[in-house]
């Protein structure tokens, strides 16, 4: 496809096609290829991975909305994910949403003015013993407080980094 | 075992009832047939089994929980029960979920009446919910101009989704979201683009999905229904027509029915309002002072008998002729014939099966002897090997299509395209996408294409070896032939390579039930005959043309065009498609008539054209035919209708040709009148009339009928079936409906004739490529048939003009680009015939250096077309064009 945005990424997205025995296998990947590219997944990026596939763009719409994890408008450059599941429910995870809704003027689903912040509320991350957190792009911040959320969304603001992050959640852990 | 078949069954027990099935019958199948209805949404006989509404649970002794009885088969002894308490008590609890969400909206919902979650409520549900939620509730969104849906109502058994991929391979639906909030959608927002096939609106089983057309029209009590034939494409789809108050309403199709089982296209589901369109004729017309003024059917049928009874005093009966639409019923077209034959005493009549689909019946005349396929649908079904030529086959004859998708989606047939298609995919299906092995042909190179398959065939060795120990000389003249051009020669001008025609009859020749498909890419364009001849040639090579289960299938467009040959509304053909040079085939014929048809040889549609130019055709009767609007202005019809004394027009419309009339009577649709069509595949279907005549206009035989008494040589009928019966009885080993009576086999002797030397007398010239004439810069322009559109009819249905209401021409993304024009600007079409602008479309599946637009609207563009007849045939070929195109 002339235009699409998977022209520079030619190489990898051949890779991945190149995986699976079936060309339809491949959706997932490129799907979260689109998402790595730009955020969200474009109906662009929709329509080119039907054409790759063989498939056709509501086919490939069906699995979008499917997954939970995957944006259909854009996003803000940080995504703020707010775990709402039970363990961090009780340690608060509301009060965090109200923290970053005092600090950003943002309600869940919305993105702020400049464009910086996104904010989500997610299912279980799996952080059980450290809740409340929250996950912003790949990176885990955990055993929240009032204190250390506006620190962080400081700090992203400004340096766009924060050393509080526990960083990516990763099974196993890595044996470095 | 069962007895008759020999196929494995099984024995079982449904609720204390014994019944015997085939093996891999489903639980649910076993049940209908013993008269028990199990509750379903999901399932459906022509979709596999997904069992996601649960609604069909049974209970089967041994096993240790409720099963499914849309996916089980049934085994040896089964022992089922479909109405125990805990089988209610299931379905009970199904329901109440389903209406949990489910809108109480009956009232305002067309499904009510029909709707199978209306009548289980009934049966099973406790008149209380226990849900005190609220219910789900998708703000209304706009989806397409035909199709509504009310996602509220879903209760997302997806029926459409699976009809939509499974049987149509469209795949314009998807559920949208997850769980209770999942939506029926297409993509995302936008509105829905596809077949429009309205499978989706006959498989919804609830109101989520409804027809726009008919919306709050009616409750189903009170349709009337006619079970009839859908007007467009030769497939002869069976339709109901539903009517109220001599209103059409909107049209079903019958799960079992017919030869389309219940599937239809956007013509068959949407187009039927063409026939009840304002324009329609209703009262005669005869020319007054150089105006077309109203007059009774008395005056205007003493018109019309004075003066061609005028005509043929002074000029002999050889002065008149007639063409008739392949659209009419067998009983009009016989009855024409017989007009023209025996009241009028010419051989001058000609129908609209001479615009293509009489190449492929000389074809089969000359090599096998008979005039109809030798294979039917459920052959094609069967088939393990498929090959289509130049058919464009989901645009033309859709149902064809289908079974196509079906032999090679659901039954493993190999296919092969040789199409002026590229093999992307969308939400309209493209036949290429499916196919094993896909030659890419410009619509101009079909011929080609088939010598580079007769070519690949020597060259692989595939040649029969039977066929070359019967007729040594016949492959001999053909293999000299065909050495003699070279694959360079073949191939200059597409992208293709000897070996994927190798490859391609390689496949083919693996096939044990293989079938040729050929369209209207052949039939319609140059050496159309030849290249019909050739594809005979390919598979005699092969040994394939006289087994069963293989054969050549040409496509007819028109819906009675098969007809038409076989009532004999051709010069030269008599009814039964005998020839009318044979004597004891008039003898036969004059012992029903009582009277011998005339012997002098009849004109072909161009040759009477030709005649009336020169003034030597002075009446010509038009029935339903429109030449003015069909050809372009350079075959000269508009010069030859000026000279004719007398013009005669039966029609729907005042057409083009309609106009220029001295007289037009008003004739009635296929909805308003009885009779009996023949598809394409030869099975004769009764056409039922659904309402009345529209303002005073006749069926078109009670018109041939009422001038032949004004006439003195009466033919007068009580009503259509006193005609069905007169062909009946005329037709050797004909019946009233049903397939072909013939057996459909070749004739040995005529094939034989043939490989021993009939043919040789054009070898020559269909075995040579046609001449180079690309030149860079020009493109080929092609009027194809639109899935929307069928002749200019279809241009009169609200509904298909919704989906398509102007032509657009169609280019490659690649051509557009190079013209820097984009989908919506507009471009000129020229050459030496004249120019047109026209808008533009940008879409993948055409091919490079190819502008594919609509036949249906090519007033503007028809004067860049020229005509070739076709030497043998008499086939005006002016379906294809070299031209030179620009961004304006």
């Amino acid at each position: 496809m002339a235009g699409s945005i998977f022209d520079h990424l030619q190489e990898e997205v051949q890779d991945i096609i190149g995986r699976y025995p079936v060309k339809r296998s491949a959706l997932l990947p490129l799907l979260n290829l689109a998402q790595r590219e730009e955020g969200y997944v474009s109906e662009e990026a929709m329509k080119a991975i039907a054409a790759l596939l063989d498939l056709t763009p509501p086919q490939v719409y069906e699995t979008v909305t499917f997954y939970t994890m995957f944006n259909l408008k854009p996003i803000g450059k940080f995504h703020v994910q707010v775990c709402k599941s039970l363990m961090c429910a009780l340690v608060g995870s509301d009060d965090v949403i109200e923290w970053i809704r005092e600090k950003l003027g943002i309600r869940v689903g919305q993105t702020t003015d400049d464009g910086l912040f996104t904010l989500s509320v997610v299912e279980c991350l799996g952080s059980c013993a450290t809740g409340p957190m929250m996950q912003i792009n790949d990176d885990y911040y955990e055993r929240l407080t009032k204190e250390t959320v506006c620190r962080i969304l400081d700090e992203l603001k400004q340096q766009g980094d924060c050393p509080l992050k526990s960083g990516p959640f990763m099974v196993p852990e890595p044996t470095s | 075992m069962s007895q008759e078949t020999g196929q494995p069954t099984v024995t079982l027990t449904i609720d204390g009832m014994t019944i015997t099935v085939p093996k891999d019958t489903l639980v649910i199948e076993a049940a209908r047939q013993a008269g028990v209805m199990i509750p379903h949404f999901c399932y459906h006989p022509k979709l596999a089994p997904d069992a996601n509404c649960r609604m069909c649970f049974v209970e089967i002794e041994k096993m240790p929980r409720l099963q499914t009885s849309c996916s089980t088969k049934v085994a040896e002894g089964m022992v089922v029960r479909t109405t125990s308490p805990t089988v209610q008590q299931a379905r009970k609890s199904v329901l109440e979920f389903i209406l949990a969400n489910h809108p109480l909206d009956c009232p305002v919902c067309d499904q009510g009446g029909r709707c199978d979650l209306q009548d289980f409520s009934h049966e099973y549900t406790p008149p209380v919910s226990r849900f005190t939620e609220l219910k789900r509730v998708f703000p209304k969104e706009y989806f397409s101009a035909l199709i509504e849906t009310q996602m509220n109502r879903c209760v997302q058994c997806l029926r459409c989704v699976r009809y939509c991929d499974q049987v149509m391979d469209v795949k314009a639906l998807a559920p949208q979201g997850r769980g209770t909030l999942t939506e029926i959608k297409s993509f995302g927002h936008h509105e829905l683009d596809c077949e429009f096939c309205g499978g989706c609106v006959q498989i919804c089983p609830v109101g989520a999905i409804t027809s726009r057309l008919s919306m709050y029209e009616f409750r189903p009590w009170m349709l009337k229904r006619a079970e009839t034939i859908c007007g467009y494409c030769g497939d002869g789809c069976e339709i109901t027509l539903q009517t109220k108050e001599n209103r059409l309403i909107e049209v079903n199709s019958t799960l079992g029915g017919g030869r389309n089982n219940a599937d239809l296209c956007a013509r068959g589901f949407f187009g039927y309002h063409a026939s009840t369109h304002p324009d329609r004729l209703t009262t005669p017309l005869v020319r007054k002072d150089g105006h077309l003024v109203e007059v009774t059917w008395e005056e205007a049928l003493e018109t019309v008998a004075a003066q061609v009874g005028w005509v043929k005093d002074e000029y002999g009966p050889e002065a008149i002729g007639g063409l008739i639409s392949a659209r009419c019923t067998n009983e009009d077209l016989y009855l024409f014939q017989k007009f023209m034959r025996l009241v009028l005493g010419t051989n001058h009549l000609d129908s609209s099966v001479r615009y293509g689909y009489m190449n492929a019946i000389e074809a089969f005349r000359r090599v096998q002897g008979l005039h109809r396929w030798t294979v039917t649908f459920d052959d094609v079904v069967a088939a393990d090997t498929l090959m289509l030529i130049g058919t464009n086959v989901t645009e033309t004859n859709p149902i064809t299509g289908l079974k196509i998708k079906e032999a090679v989606k659901q039954r493993g047939a190999r296919l092969i395209t040789l199409e002026s298609l590229k093999p992307v995919r969308g939400t309209i299906s493209n036949i290429a996408t499916l196919a094993t092995h896909h030659l890419e042909l410009s619509p101009d190179q079909f011929g080609i294409g088939v010598l580079g398959l007769i070519k690949a065939v020597f060259e692989q060795g595939l040649v029969d070896s039977a066929l070359e120990q019967e007729a040594p000389e016949y492959v001999g003249a053909l293999r000299t032939k065909i050495e003699a051009i070279t694959w360079d020669r073949l191939l200059a001008h597409s992208t293709l390579t000897p070996s994927m025609f190798h490859a391609a009859v390689r496949t083919f020749e693996q096939g044990a039930r293989s079938i040729v498909v050929v369209g209207q890419g052949v039939l319609r364009s140059p050496g159309g005959y030849a290249t019909m001849v050739n594809i005979h040639d390919v598979l005699l090579l092969l040994g394939r043309l006289d087994r069963p289960g293989c054969g050549i299938a040409a496509l007819a467009e028109e819906n009675n065009e098969q007809g038409a040959i076989e009532m004999g509304a051709v010069p030269d053909l008599l009814p039964g498609a005998l020839p009318v040079s044979d004597p004891e085939a008039r003898r036969a014929v004059a012992a029903s008539w009582g009277q011998e048809p005339p012997r002098t040889p009849g004109l072909t549609m161009m040759e009477m054209i030709e005649r009336a130019k020169t003034g030597h055709l002075k009446a010509l009767f038009v029935v339903g035919e429109n030449p003015l609007g069909s050809l372009p202005p350079s075959a000269g019809v508009a010069e030859a209708l000026d000279r004719v004394e007398l013009l005669v027009c039966q029609e729907l419309f005042l057409t083009e040709t309609a106009q220029r009339a001295h007289v037009v009577l008003p004739a009635c649709s296929y909805a308003e009148k009885d009779g009996t069509c023949i598809n394409t595949e030869g099975h004769t279907q009764a056409v039922r009339k659904a309402i009345e005549p529209l303002g005073e206009s006749r069926p078109d035989w009670e018109i041939f009928s009422a001038l032949s008494v004004l006439l003195d040589s009466p033919m007068e009928y009580e009503t259509a079936k006193d005609l069905t019966k007169e062909i009946r009885n005329m037709i050797p080993a004909s019946r009233v409906l049903g397939p072909a009576p013939l057996p459909p086999r070749p004739d040995r002797e005529v094939l034989r004739r043939y490989i021993l030397g009939g043919y040789r007398d054009d070898l020559d010239g269909r075995l040579t490529p046609p001449p180079v004439t690309k030149t860079t810069g020009t493109m080929t322009l092609s009027f194809a048939q639109s899935l929307f559109h069928s002749g200019k009819f279809s241009t009169k249905a609200k509904g298909l003009l919704k989906i398509q209401s102007a032509g657009v021409a169609n280019l490659n993304p690649q051509d557009a680009e190079r013209l820097g024009v984009r989908t919506g600007d507009r471009i000129e079409i020229r050459n030496e015939g004249g120019s047109a602008i026209t808008p533009v479309r940008a879409w993948e599946r055409v091919p490079e250096g190819v502008v594919v637009f609509p036949e249906h609207f090519d007033q503007d563009l028809r004067q860049v077309m020229s005509v070739t007849v076709d030497p043998r045939t008499g086939v005006p070929y002016c379906k294809l064009a070299r031209v030179s195109v620009e961004k304006v």
